[in-house]
C-alpha cells in the first residue's frame, strides 16, 4: 500500500473528529452568519471525504458528486443565505431556546447516543465506526437545530444538516448512491431552499418579524 | 414514448399556462392542458392493460399498480381542473398568487405525482416525492394571510424532514441490497428488488430498518398519526380545489410508495413485520383522527382529520393483506378521493358564500342553499361508509378480511371509530344544515363548472356503491397482481 493511500486512509477516519467540532460549534453560534460558515466548512470537510473515497475505491463518479458538493454546498448555498440575510433586514441573532451551555451538553449526548446506536450495525456492514457515527450524528443535530433555534433561517439550516447527515451515511455505508439520483436529490435541496427562500419573505412581510416559533394560529 | 406524453405535457403545459397573463385566456388554456393529460394518462392505461408493463429507458415504467394510481390522479384531476375554473374568478393578481400562477403550479404538482406513480427506480420515486412537496408549497400558501403562510412554511418542513427520513430508508435498502450481491446500478430499480428480495431476506435487520424509515419519511406525507401535523392547516388554509387534490391525489401517491415497499420487504422478511407496523400506524391514525372529528370547528379541518382516518382504514387493509384487505384498500384510495373531492368541493362553496368556513356560524343552510347541502350530505352518507355509497363495500371488504383472520380487536376498534366517525359527522352537519338560517348568502344558485364535477363525483359514489363496474375490478385486480 502506497504512501498516499495510508494517507487517505487516515484523513477519512480523523475527518469525523473534525466533523464532531463543527457539530459542537454549530450549537453554540450566536449569529446566523457564524453558523453558516461553520455549515460551509462542515459541507468542505464532507467534500473531502467524497473525493478521498473516490481516490481509493478508483470511482469516477465520485469526483463529480465532490465537485458538485463544493460548488453547492460549500460556495453557493451559503451565499444565499448571506444575501437572504442581508436582504431580509432582520436581527442576527439565532434565537436560541437553549443556553449555549446546554446545547454543548445536549450536542455532546447526541454524538454519544449516535456511537451507540450504531455500534450494532457497525460490524455487519463493515463501515469504519467513527463515520456512521458522525452522520448520525449530523442527522441528530440538525434535527436538534430545528426544535431548539425560532428564527426561519436556522431552521433552515438545520435541515441542511440533518441532510448533510444522510449524505455522508451513503458515502459511508455504500460510496454514495447513483450519480443520477445524487443529482436528482442535490435539485430538489436547491428548489426546496429557494421556497423556503420565498416563504421567509413572506412571513417577514405578513408577521414582521422571523420568529416561527410565534407563528401558533393554526390549532387542533 | 407512450409513457413520456403525460410527463410532457404536464410539464410543458405548466409553461405554456405561464405565458397567458389573461386570467381567461389562462384557464382556458389550463383546461385544454388538463385534457390532453388525461387523455394521455387514459392511453396509458390501457396499453398496460392490454400489454402489460411498459417500460421506458431505466427509470420510468408503467405496471398494474401504477396504471391504478394513474386512473385516480386522472379522474380527479379532471374534475379539480373544471372545479377550479370556477372557483378562481374572483382571485386578482398577485405574485405566486395569480390564476396562471395557479394553473402552472397545479401541472407541476401533476406532473411530480405521475413521476411518482411512473418510477422504476426508488430513488427518482423519492426525488419525485420531494418534488410534490415542493410544488404543492406555494399552492398551500396561495392566498398569502396569516394562516396561508404560516399552513405553508409547516408543510414544507415537516414534509421535507420527513421524506428525509426516507431518504435514509431508502439508501438502507440500497445498502441492502448491495450487500446481496446486487449490481449497485440496478440496485434501486424495483423489478430487480422484487427478485433479489429473497436474497436480501438473509439479513433482514437492514431491510427491517429501511422500512422503518422508509413508513414515518412517506407515512408523514399519508398524514400517519403522529406525523400528521401538517396536514389539517395545510388543507384547511389552501384553495379548495388544492385542498381536494391534496387529500384525493396526493396521499394516495404516498400510500402508493409505501405499497412498493411492503411489497419488496414482504417479499425479503415475510409479510409480518411490515404488516404488523401498517396496522399499528392504521389504528392510530384512524383511532387519534376519529375522536379530533368530534371536536373540530372548521369544516376543511374536519374533512382534514377524516382524510387522516381515511388513510388508516387503508393502512390497516394493507396491513391485513389478503386478498380481500388489498383489495379494500386499493378500493378504498379510490372510493375515498371520490367522496373527499366531492365534499371538499361542497365546502369551497360554502367558504365563497359566507365567507368563513366556521361551523358554529353558519345554520339553516339546507334552506339558503340547497344544492350544496345536497352535495354535503351525499358526500358526508358516502365518507361516513353508509350503503348504498362505494365506501361501504371497500370498507366492508376490509372488514371481512379481517373476520377472516380472526383479528376481533382490530374489527371492535374499526366499527366503534366508525360509529364515532358517524355521529361526529351526522351532529356536526345537522348543526350547518338544519335550524334557521342566520345569514343569506349572497348567491344560492351553483354554476355549470360546480354542479358538473359534483354531480360526476355524487355519481360514481353511486355507480360504484351499487356494483363495481367490472373493467375497474378487472384494473384493480391487476394492481393485485403486481403487489404479490
Amino acid at each position: 500500500m502506497g504512501l498516499v493511500e495510508i494517507a487517505t486512509g487516515k484523513v477519512l477516519s480523523s475527518f469525523s473528529v473534525f466533523l464532531f467540532l463543527t457539530i459542537l460549534l454549530m450549537v453554540v453560534a450566536r449569529r446566523i452568519s457564524t453558523s453558516v460558515l461553520l455549515f460551509s466548512v462542515q459541507s468542505a470537510i464532507i467534500a473531502a471525504e467524497v473525493f478521498a473515497t473516490g481516490f481509493r475505491e478508483r470511482l469516477a463518479e465520485a469526483y463529480v458528486v465532490g465537485a458538485l458538493v463544493l460548488v453547492i454546498k460549500v460556495v453557493f448555498i451559503p451565499r444565499a443565505f448571506f444575501r437572504l440575510v442581508d436582504r431580509l433586514k432582520t436581527p442576527r441573532d439565532v434565537k436560541a431556546s437553549t443556553t449555549p451551555t446546554q446545547s454543548v451538553f445536549i450536542a455532546a449526548a447526541l454524538i454519544y447516543l449516535s456511537y451507540a446506536a450504531v455500534h450494532s450495525y457497525g460490524q455487519s456492514v463493515h463501515v469504519p465506526e467513527d463515520a456512521l457515527a458522525a452522520s448520525v450524528a449530523l442527522i441528530l443535530t440538525g434535527a436538534f437545530l430545528m426544535v431548539s433555534r425560532n428564527k426561519a433561517l436556522m431552521q433552515m439550516l438545520g435541515l441542511l444538516v440533518l441532510e448533510n447527515g444522510i449524505f455522508l451515511a451513503a458515502l459511508t455505508t455504500t460510496f454514495g448512491m447513483p450519480l443520477v439520483i445524487e443529482i436528482g436529490v442535490f435539485f430538489d435541496v436547491l428548489m426546496g431552499l429557494l421556497l423556503m427562500g420565498i416563504f421567509t419573505f413572506r412571513i417577514r412581510d405578513t408577521f414582521d418579524h422571523l420568529d416561527v416559533s410565534k407563528l401558533r394560529r393554526l390549532r387542533g | 414514448m407512450i409513457l413520456l406524453m403525460p410527463l410532457l405535457i404536464a410539464l410543458l403545459g405548466a409553461f405554456v399556462v405561464l405565458g397567458f397573463r389573461n386570467p381567461r385566456v389562462a384557464t382556458r388554456a389550463a383546461l385544454l392542458t388538463g385534457g390532453l393529460e388525461i387523455a394521455s394518462l387514459v392511453v396509458v392505461v390501457w396499453q398496460v392493460h392490454e400489454r402489460g408493463a411498459l417500460q421506458v429507458g431505466r427509470y420510468l415504467r408503467a405496471d398494474g399498480l401504477s396504471s391504478f394510481f394513474l386512473i385516480n390522479i386522472a379522474f380527479i384531476s379532471g374534475l379539480v381542473l373544471v372545479y377550479a375554473s370556477g372557483y378562481l374568478r374572483h382571485t386578482g393578481e398577485g405574485r405566486f398568487s395569480s390564476p396562471r400562477w395557479f394553473y402552472a403550479l397545479v401541472f407541476w404538482f401533476l406532473f411530480t405525482m405521475i413521476s411518482v406513480c411512473l418510477s422504476a427506480n426508488l430513488g427518482l420515486l423519492w426525488i419525485m416525492m420531494e418534488g410534490t412537496t415542493l410544488a404543492s408549497a406555494l399552492l398551500v400558501g396561495f392566498y398569502n394571510t396569516e394562516g396561508a403562510v404560516e399552513a405553508g412554511w409547516k408543510y414544507l418542513m415537516v414534509c421535507t424532514v420527513g421524506i428525509a427520513f426516507a431518504l435514509f430508508g431508502t439508501i438502507v435498502l440500497y445498502l441492502a441490497a448491495v450487500k446481496a450481491g446486487m449490481n449497485p446500478a440496478a440496485a434501486l430499480d424495483w423489478v430487480s428488488l422484487m427478485d433479489a428480495a429473497p436474497r436480501m431476506g438473509l439479513d433482514p435487520h437492514l431491510v427491517k430498518l429501511a422500512f422503518v424509515f422508509v413508513i414515518v419519511g412517506y407515512g408523514t406525507k399519508i398524514g400517519f398519526v403522529p406525523m400528521h401535523s401538517w396536514l389539517p392547516d395545510a388543507h384547511a388554509e389552501a384553495p379548495t380545489p388544492i385542498s381536494a387534490l391534496l387529500s384525493a391525489v396526493l396521499l394516495n401517491c404516498a400510500m402508493y410508495a409505501v405499497m412498493r415497499y411492503d411489497a419488496i420487504v414482504s417479499h425479503a422478511t415475510g409479510s409480518a413485520f411490515p404488516h404488523t407496523l401498517l396496522l399499528i400506524f392504521g389504528v392510530i391514525s384512524m383511532v387519534v383522527a376519529g375522536l379530533l372529528i368530534l371536536v373540530q370547528r372548521n369544516l376543511k379541518r374536519l374533512m382534514a382529520y377524516s382524510s387522516v382516518e381515511h388513510m388508516g382504514i387503508i393502512a390497516i387493509g394493507l396491513g391485513l393483506g389478503g386478498p380481500l384487505g388489498l383489495f379494500g384498500a386499493l378500493l378504498h384510495t379510490f372510493n375515498h378521493s371520490v367522496a373527499k373531492s366531492l365534499l371538499f368541493f361542497s365546502a369551497g362553496n360554502v367558504r365563497h358564500n359566507f365567507g368563513t368556513l366556521r361551523m358554529d356560524s353558519i345554520s339553516g343552510m339546507s334552506r339558503t342553499m340547497p344544492q350544496t347541502s345536497a352535495a354535503l350530505v351525499v358526500g358526508g352518507l358516502a365518507i361516513v361508509g353508509l350503503p348504498p355509497f362505494s365506501l361501504f363495500i371497500s370498507e366492508f371488504a376490509i372488514l371481512s378480511e379481517a373476520f377472516t383472520q380472526a383479528r376481533y380487536f382490530v374489527v371492535t376498534l374499526f366499527l366503534v371509530i366508525l360509529s364515532v366517525v358517524f355521529g361526529g359527522f351526522a351532529y356536526h352537519f345537522l348543526r350547518l344544515l338544519g335550524g334557521e338560517p342566520n345569514s343569506v348568502p349572497p348567491s344560492s344558485k351553483l354554476i355549470p363548472s360546480e354542479y358538473s364535477v359534483m354531480g360526476i363525483a355524487a355519481l360514481c359514489l353511486i355507480c360504484f356503491g351499487a356494483r363495481v363496474p367490472h373493467l375497474f375490478s378487472v384494473l384493480v385486480q391487476e394492481a393485485m397482481a403486481v403487489l404479490r
